[in-house]
C-alpha cells in the first residue's frame, strides 16, 4: 500500500517536471516560477533585469558604504515584487539625476505625534518620490486578461490551543449548511446546541460564537434586524469606540492620509472628497501634517459626505465647525461643505462645485463605504464614474480584506466566521473597558449584517482586495504603490497598541495590508486614473 | 578587481538558469542593503521587502495549509497537509479531532527555515512553496516554523523556539499517525535551519524524545579557521566570507569566535555524540557552496561517532537550488528526500555504511 503511494507519488512529480520546464510563463508573459516566490518580472525582461542586478552589484562595490546606508534609510522603496522598477529606482538613486529633490516628512499629526515619538532618520530631507513607472503598465496587462472567476482562498489561523473551539466551529458550521438547505427543524436545534457550547468557551471564541449564533436564529426565525435611522449615530459612536480600542481605523486613516499627502506635493489648493465622513476622524492628522510643509499649507477644502442622521440633525456640520477651529488654530485656509446622501450613488459629479483641476488638487477618500454598494445594481459603476468624471490626483480606498460577498451563504458565512474570529481574537489584548464592549457591539452589528440580511438590506458586502482591483482597473484605474516609508510609520503606529504583538502590516503589490498574525484583515490601496488604458495589450 | 567579478558573475550566470540567478541574485543585493557595518540590522525594510504568502486552507495542487500561533511567544507555525488524506472533511475547514490516520504511517516533517538565523519567515514565499512541493512530493505532513532571529536574539534562542516546537508537535493528537497513534517526526532545514534542526536532534536524544531522522539541506556551519573551500569558492556563487562572519556575529553571543559549538559542533569545543543514539541523517551539499568543506566535516563526525549519515553531494548546484523546480538537482533531491521519510515504514532497511549519492 505504502509503496504504491510513493510510486503513485514519484510519478506525479515526474509529470510535474516535464509540465514545469513547459510552462514556465503565465498568461501575462510572466515567470510563473518567479511569480509563485513573489516575483513579477516578464521572461522577455529577465536578461534586463539580470543586467540591473549585475550593474547595481559592480556600483554597490564602488560606492560609498554611506551610500548603501542611504539606499537602506533614506530611500523609499515601493513595490518589491516589480524588480524591474525596483532595480530601476534603486539605480537612480546611487546615480542621482539633476532633479530637484522632494522634501517629505512623517506625518506628524497630533493624534498620531503624541503616541510615539519619529524615528529621527524618516524625518531627515532628500526623500525622492518614486511612483513605480511600470505600474500602470503591469495593471493594466493583468486586467486586460479577464479575471472573472475570484479564486478562493482562506487564511486560518490558529491562536493557542483552540482545538476546544474547533468543535464549536464545526456547529456553527453545520447550523450555517442546515440554514443553506433550507432544513430550518435541524438548523434550529443546531443553534439552541451552539447557544449551550458558546458558554462553556471563554475569551473571543466565545463572543464571535454568540454573535454568529444570534445572527443565525434571526435568519432562522426572520428576523432581520430593522435598520431604522437611530442605527446612523449609534453607528458613528460605535465606531468612535472601535478607533480608540484597536488600530484598524488609525491604520486606515495613516496610510490612506500617506498617500493624498504624497499626491498633494507640491499643489497650492486641494480639495479632498470624504466617502466615509462620519466625525471627520480621519483629518485632523492630515491637516496637521499639511500645515507642516515646508512651503507652507495648501489651502484646504474639505467635502464631506454622509447619509442623514435621526431628526435630520446636521452632524455634518458640526464635525466641520470642529475641523474649522483646528485649522484656525495651526494657519491653515479651510473651506468645509457637507452632503447628506442616501447612498453614494445619488451623488454627482456637478454637485460638488469643483474648481478646474489646474487651480484645485483633489483626492477622493473612502474608508470601509465602497462596499456598502454592491447591494444595490449598478451602484459602484455609478460612483466609480462619478470618481472618474471628478478626474482627482489620487483615491484612496480601504476595505475589509475577506470575501463577505458570495451569492452563497454558506461561503459567506465560512468566511465571516474565520474573519470575525480573527478579528476578535486581535482584541483580547486590549484593555477591559467600555471601549472595547462597545468595539465587539460595532462588530456583531456586522456580523448580524452579513448573515441573518439580504438583499439591499445586506450592506456590509466586504469583498478582498485582488476583487477590488479588478474592479478599479476595469473603471480606469491604475494603483499607486504606497511605500516602504508608509510600512515604517505604520509599523510604528501599532505599537502603541499592545506593544504591536501579533499585529501585522504586510505590502502587497503596492498596497498595504494590517492582518493579526499572518491573516490579513484590511487593506489600504491609492488608485489613480490610468493615463493610457490601452497600455499593455 | 573589477574585471575579476565581472569574471565571476559571467561564470555564475552559466551555471543556472537565468531566473533562479535573478532571483538569488536579488536576495543577495536585498540582504546586502539591510545588514549594516555595525552588526545591527534593518528590520523594518527587512519585513517590507519579504514576499509573504497567506495560508490557504483550500487545497491548492493537492495541498492545504493553516497557521498557529502561539500568543506568549507570538511565534507563527504553518502546517501543511496533503488533501488526499481526509477525504471527508469539507473543504476550506480545519479538523483538528483526529489524527492524520489510524492504519497508515504519516511522517511529519519539522521543518526549520533558512535565512542565516537572521532572514526570513515560515510565510515567506520562498518558504511556503517549497514547504508545499515538499507535501505534494513526498506525501508528508510539514510542519513549518517560525524561531527568533538575530541580531536581536542570539543563541540559543533559535534552539529553545525549535526545541519547543518539537514538544508541541508532539503532543498534537491530529499530527499522529498509525496504529501505534505516534507523531512521526523527522527534523529538517535548509542553512540555519539546518543547524537548528542538529541542535534540536541533539537535544531531543539527550531527553529521550524520538525522532526519526534529520535532513539537513546545506546546514550553516563554519569555523575558525578559514578552509579551502571558502578561500577558493568566495564571492563566487552568491556568498562570501564576509558575510558568512557577519551572521555569525549577529548570532553567537557577543564575543565569541567561530568555534563556538554551535556554529562548530564537531570542532575544537564541539560535543562528542559517541555511544549517543543520535537519529539517522540526510546532509545535501551544495558543490558550489563555499561552506562545504565544514558541511562534509559534520558528515564526517556523525561518521566517526558510528552514526548513520547518508550524504548527498549535488557538484554544481548553487544555494538555494532547490527554491525552483528548473533543475535536475531540485528533483534528486526530492527522490532522496521521498526515500529518506518513508524509509520508516520499509521495516527490511537495514544499517549501511554511509552512503555516497552523487547523480
Amino acid at each position: 500500500m505504502k509503496r504504491d503511494h510513493q510510486h503513485h507519488l514519484f510519478q506525479e512529480h515526474k509529470t510535474m517536471m516535464t509540465k514545469e520546464k513547459e510552462e514556465e510563463e503565465d498568461g501575462n508573459g510572466m515567470d510563473e516560477l518567479l511569480a509563485v516566490l513573489g516575483y513579477q518580472v516578464r521572461s522577455s525582461e529577465m536578461a534586463e533585469v539580470a543586467q540591473k542586478l549585475e550593474q547595481l552589484e559592480v556600483m554597490m562595490s564602488n560606492v560609498q558604504e554611506d551610500d548603501i546606508s542611504n539606499l537602506a534609510t533614506e530611500t523609499v522603496h515601493y513595490n518589491p515584487s516589480e524588480l524591474y522598477s525596483w532595480l530601476d529606482s534603486m539605480l537612480s538613486d546611487l546615480n542621482p539625476p539633476s532633479n530637484a529633490d522632494y522634501d517629505l516628512k512623517a506625518i506628524p499629526g497630533d493624534a498620531i505625534l503624541n503616541q510615539f515619538q519619529i524615528d529621527s532618520s524618516s524625518s531627515s530631507s532628500n526623500k525622492r518620490l518614486k511612483c513605480s513607472s511600470s505600474d500602470s503598465m503591469t495593471v493594466a496587462t493583468r486586467n486586460g486578461v479577464a479575471d472573472t472567476t475570484a479564486e478562493s482562498t482562506r487564511a486560518v489561523v490558529l491562536v493557542d490551543s483552540q482545538e476546544n473551539g474547533v468543535r464549536l466551529v464545526h456547529s456553527l458550521l453545520a447550523c450555517a449548511e442546515a440554514v443553506q438547505k433550507e432544513n430550518l427543524t435541524l438548523a434550529e436545534a443546531l443553534v439552541k446546541q451552539i447557544g449551550f457550547l458558546a458558554v462553556s468557551q471563554v475569551g473571543a471564541m466565545r463572543k464571535v460564537a454568540t454573535y454568529f449564533a444570534e445572527a443565525l436564529a434571526r435568519r432562522i426565525y426572520h428576523l432581520s434586524p430593522s435598520r431604522s435611522p437611530i442605527d446612523h449615530s449609534l453607528s458613528d459612536t460605535l465606531q468612535m469606540h472601535f478607533y480608540e480600542t484597536c488600530p484598524y481605523l488609525k491604520f486606515a486613516h495613516f496610510t490612506a492620509n500617506q498617500a493624498i499627502l504624497e499626491a498633494f506635493q507640491g499643489k497650492k489648493r486641494v480639495h479632498v472628497i470624504d466617502f466615509s465622513m462620519s466625525q471627520g476622524l480621519q483629518w485632523p492628522a492630515l491637516m496637521q501634517a499639511l500645515a507642516l510643509r515646508p512651503e507652507g499649507p495648501p489651502i484646504f477644502r474639505l467635502t464631506g459626505i454622509g447619509p442623514p442622521a435621526p431628526d435630520n440633525f446636521d452632524y455634518l456640520h458640526e464635525v466641520g465647525c470642529k475641523l474649522a477651529h483646528l485649522a484656525e488654530a495651526i494657519h491653515v485656509e479651510f473651506e468645509y461643505r457637507g452632503f447628506v446622501a442616501n447612498t453614494l450613488a445619488d451623488l454627482d459629479a456637478s454637485m460638488l462645485e469643483l474648481r478646474p483641476s489646474e487651480i484645485e488638487s483633489v483626492a477622493i477618500n473612502s474608508v470601509f463605504e465602497l462596499h456598502k454598494l454592491l447591494g444595490r445594481p449598478g451602484a459602484i459603476d455609478k460612483v466609480l464614474g462619478v470618481v472618474n468624471q471628478i478626474k482627482p490626483e489620487i483615491f484612496t480606498v480601504v476595505e475589509q480584506e475577506s470575501n463577505h460577498n458570495s451569492p452563497v451563504f454558506l461561503d459567506r458565512f465560512t468566511e465571516s466566521l474565520h474573519y470575525y474570529s480573527t478579528l476578535f481574537d486581535s482584541l483580547e489584548g486590549a484593555p477591559s473597558g467600555q471601549d472595547k464592549v462597545m468595539s465587539e457591539v460595532y462588530l456583531g452589528k456586522q456580523i448580524c449584517n452579513v448573515v441573518a440580511c439580504d438583499g439591499p438590506d445586506r450592506v456590509e458586502r466586504h469583498e478582498t482586495l485582488s476583487q477590488w482591483r479588478n474592479r478599479f482597473g476595469s473603471a480606469g484605474f491604475s494603483a499607486a504603490s504606497i511605500g516602504s516609508n508608509a510600512f515604517k510609520q505604520a509599523s510604528m503606529l501599532l505599537a502603541v497598541f499592545n506593544g504591536g504583538e501579533g499585529y501585522q502590516v504586510e505590502e502587497s503589490d503596492g498596497c498595504l495590508m494590517l492582518g493579526w498574525h499572518t491573516r490579513p484583515l484590511i487593506a489600504t490601496s491609492a488608485w489613480k486614473l490610468s493615463t493610457n488604458e490601452m497600455v499593455a495589450l | 578587481m573589477a574585471g575579476g567579478n565581472e569574471v565571476n558573475l559571467n561564470e555564475c550566470k552559466r551555471i543556472v538558469p537565468l531566473n533562479t540567478w535573478v532571483l538569488i541574485s536579488n536576495f543577495k543585493l536585498a540582504y546586502n542593503i539591510l545588514r549594516r557595518p555595525d552588526g545591527s540590522f534593518n528590520r523594518d525594510l527587512a519585513e517590507f521587502l519579504d514576499r509573504k504568502v497567506p495560508a490557504n486552507s483550500f487545497p491548492v495542487d493537492g495541498v492545504f495549509s493553516f497557521d498557529h500561533v502561539d500568543s506568549s511567544t507570538n511565534l507563527l507555525t504553518r502546517i501543511y497537509q496533503p488533501s488526499s488524506l481526509f477525504d471527508h472533511a469539507p473543504h476550506g475547514t480545519v479538523d483538528l479531532t483526529r489524527p492524520l490516520s489510524t492504519s497508515e504511517i504519516v511522517p511529519v516533517l519539522i521543518f526549520f527555515h533558512g535565512g542565516s538565523f537572521t532572514h526570513s519567515s515560515a510565510n515567506s514565499a520562498i518558504y511556503d512553496t517549497f514547504c508545499r512541493r515538499l507535501v505534494s512530493i513526498c506525501g508528508v505532513v510539514v510542519v513549518s516554523v517560525d524561531y527568533r532571529r538575530s541580531p536581536e536574539h542570539r543563541y540559543p534562542c533559535a534552539y529553545d523556539d525549535g526545541w519547543n516546537a518539537l514538544k508541541w508537535v508532539k503532543s498534537r493528537i491530529w499530527l499522529q499517525s498509525g496504529e501505534d497513534s505516534n507523531v512521526y517526526v523527522y527534523l529538517a532545514g535548509d542553512s540555519s535551519g539546518g543547524n537548528i534542526a542538529h541542535n534540536v536532534a541533539v537535544r531531543a536524544t539527550k531527553e529521550g524524545v524520538k525522532v526519526l531522522g534529520n535532513i539537513l539541506l546545506h546546514p550553516m556551519f563554519g569555523g575558525q579557521e578559514r578552509t579551502q573551500s571558502e578561500k577558493s569558492l568566495d564571492g563566487k556563487y552568491f556568498v562570501t566570507i564576509q558575510d558568512r562572519d557577519w551572521y555569525w556575529r549577529a548570532y553567537l553571543p557577543e564575543g565569541e569566535d567561530r568555534d563556538h559549538p554551535a556554529c562548530n559542533p564537531f570542532g575544537p569545543r564541539g560535543q562528542s555524540l559517541k555511544e549517543v543514539n543520535f537519529p539517522k541523517s540526510l546532509v545535501v551539499v551544495a558543490g558550489l557552496d563555499l561552506v562545504q568543506d565544514w558541511q562534509l566535516a559534520y558528515v564526517d563526525g556523525l561518521k566517526k561517532t558510528g552514526h548513520q549519515v547518508n550524504l548527498l553531494y549535488l557538484k554544481q548546484a548553487t544555494i538555494g537550488f532547490y527554491f525552483l523546480p528548473n533543475n535536475d538537482y531540485f528533483h534528486c533531491l526530492m527522490d532522496e528526500l521521498n526515500k529518506f521519510v518513508h524509509s520508516i515504514e520499509d521495516s527490511t532497511r537495514s544499517k549501511s555504511s554511509p552512503l555516497l549519492l552523487t547523480p
